[in-house]
């Protein structure tokens, strides 16, 4: 049974890839789409959108595999930050940092602005209460030291590789990586991706301190 | 005459990664840096940044420093005071220098060395701390690292061999 999905969900998936980040976007589209069209909605929105958004793709297929909600448990990632003081975090996934930033006490927080999306930076920073920062690719570096860590999201993980936003490329070139004390990834999709991973760099796991 | 190194033919960075083992520089350096995470952040600094050979060439001068200690410290390596040090500054970009907050890494220099060479707060003794402490992090680091040794090895033998 085929079913039809209103016009314009690319643009307004984008929007929201933006704003919540790309697995959190996935995640809400999918699961409002399951409730009112079930997997037959899931698999026409895959079909849709799912070429243009792999994010999107592998979170429709972990649905329809019967995944129903992403694994933001912050534990992991609280391991990997311990004796940390200053966080720089590159990339955005909503649900993720909402989890895990009320863990985060004594920690400085910010937040890179850089997104291949159009977003709305003090909307996304209201979200946080004044607890996070915006600071830009130029001056991230005051950030560093040794109590200092750059976090990204990872999106899924295969083999000895892994994707990651374009930015955190430009971030951790030679020279940052020995100011930064370490530089964690947080795999929030847990799962390779179908399709071409469009949006996303591949960056091979072990360049990360940990990857979790 | 010794052979001549063949200059036209290098080995396969595969080589090099094969024989640096991090763990065995993580246990020589944990008495100078008890904290897990810092301890790790240096020994990447040195052993997994940078170019291939001078992580090999790191590991290989902080191994056999290893050993001489070992020999001399008969399996004694608890901590020994090394008395003052000096801070080894993260080289930030200028406009991001912070004069009053800048960051430095978790392995500081022994004074104590140098003070064989130079006295302290003379021109000489500030030339010796610079030239060991700039540079990218995989030479200044395995230079700090090395001074460490050293000073731990002179702090263990006696002032003079009649001693």
């Amino acid at each position: 049974m085929s079913v039809e999905l209103p016009q314009g969900l690319a643009q307004a998936f984008s929007v929201a890839a933006g704003e919540l980040g790309m697995c959190c976007a996935a995640w809400l589209y999918v699961k409002d789409v399951a409730r009112f069209a079930g997997d037959a909605g899931v698999s026409g929105l895959r079909d849709a959108l799912g070429r243009s958004f792999p994010v999107l793709d592998a979170v429709a297929e972990k649905w329809l595999a019967g995944s129903r909600e992403p694994h933001t448990d912050p534990g992991a990632v609280l391991g990997a930050l311990a004796g940390t003081r200053q966080l720089v975090v590159v990339g955005l996934e909503s649900e993720f940092l909402d989890a895990l930033i009320p863990k985060l006490e004594g920690i400085r927080l910010a937040l890179l602005r850089s997104s291949p999306f159009e977003v709305d930076w003090e909307r996304v920073l209201s979200n946080y209460a004044g607890r996070v920062e915006l600071v830009e690719l130029e001056r991230f570096q005051s950030w560093a030291g040794p109590r200092s860590t750059l976090l990204t999201f990872a999106y899924g993980v295969h083999g000895a590789g892994t994707h990651v936003m374009p930015a955190w490329l430009r971030v951790t070139g030679d020279d940052v990586r020995t100011q930064f004390r370490s530089l964690v990834a947080w795999d929030v999709l847990r799962a390779p991706m179908f399709v071409y991973p469009r949006w996303l760099v591949e960056v091979d796991a072990a360049t990360f301190t940990e990857l979790v | 005459m010794p052979p001549r190194p063949p200059h036209d033919r290098h080995l396969p960075s595969s080589a090099i990664s094969r024989f640096v083992d991090t763990a065995r520089i993580e246990a020589l350096l944990a008495p100078y840096l008890p904290a897990p995470q810092e301890r790790a952040f240096v020994v990447r600094c040195v052993l997994g940044e940078g170019p291939a050979h001078h992580r090999g060439a790191n590991y290989v001068l902080l191994s056999l420093l290893g050993l001489v200690l070992e020999r001399v410290a008969h399996g004694d390596r608890e901590a020994l005071d090394l008395g003052a040090s000096q801070e080894v500054p993260m080289r930030l970009p200028p406009h991001l220098a912070r004069p009053d907050d800048a960051p430095s890494y978790p392995l500081p220099l022994p004074s104590a060395p140098l003070e064989l060479l130079a006295r302290k707060g003379t021109r000489d003794f500030e030339a010796m701390v610079d030239c060991l402490t700039d540079g990218p992090p995989q030479h200044a680091l395995a230079n700090v690292a090395m001074v460490t040794l050293l000073a731990d090895l002179l702090a263990r033998l006696p002032e003079s061999p009649e001693e």
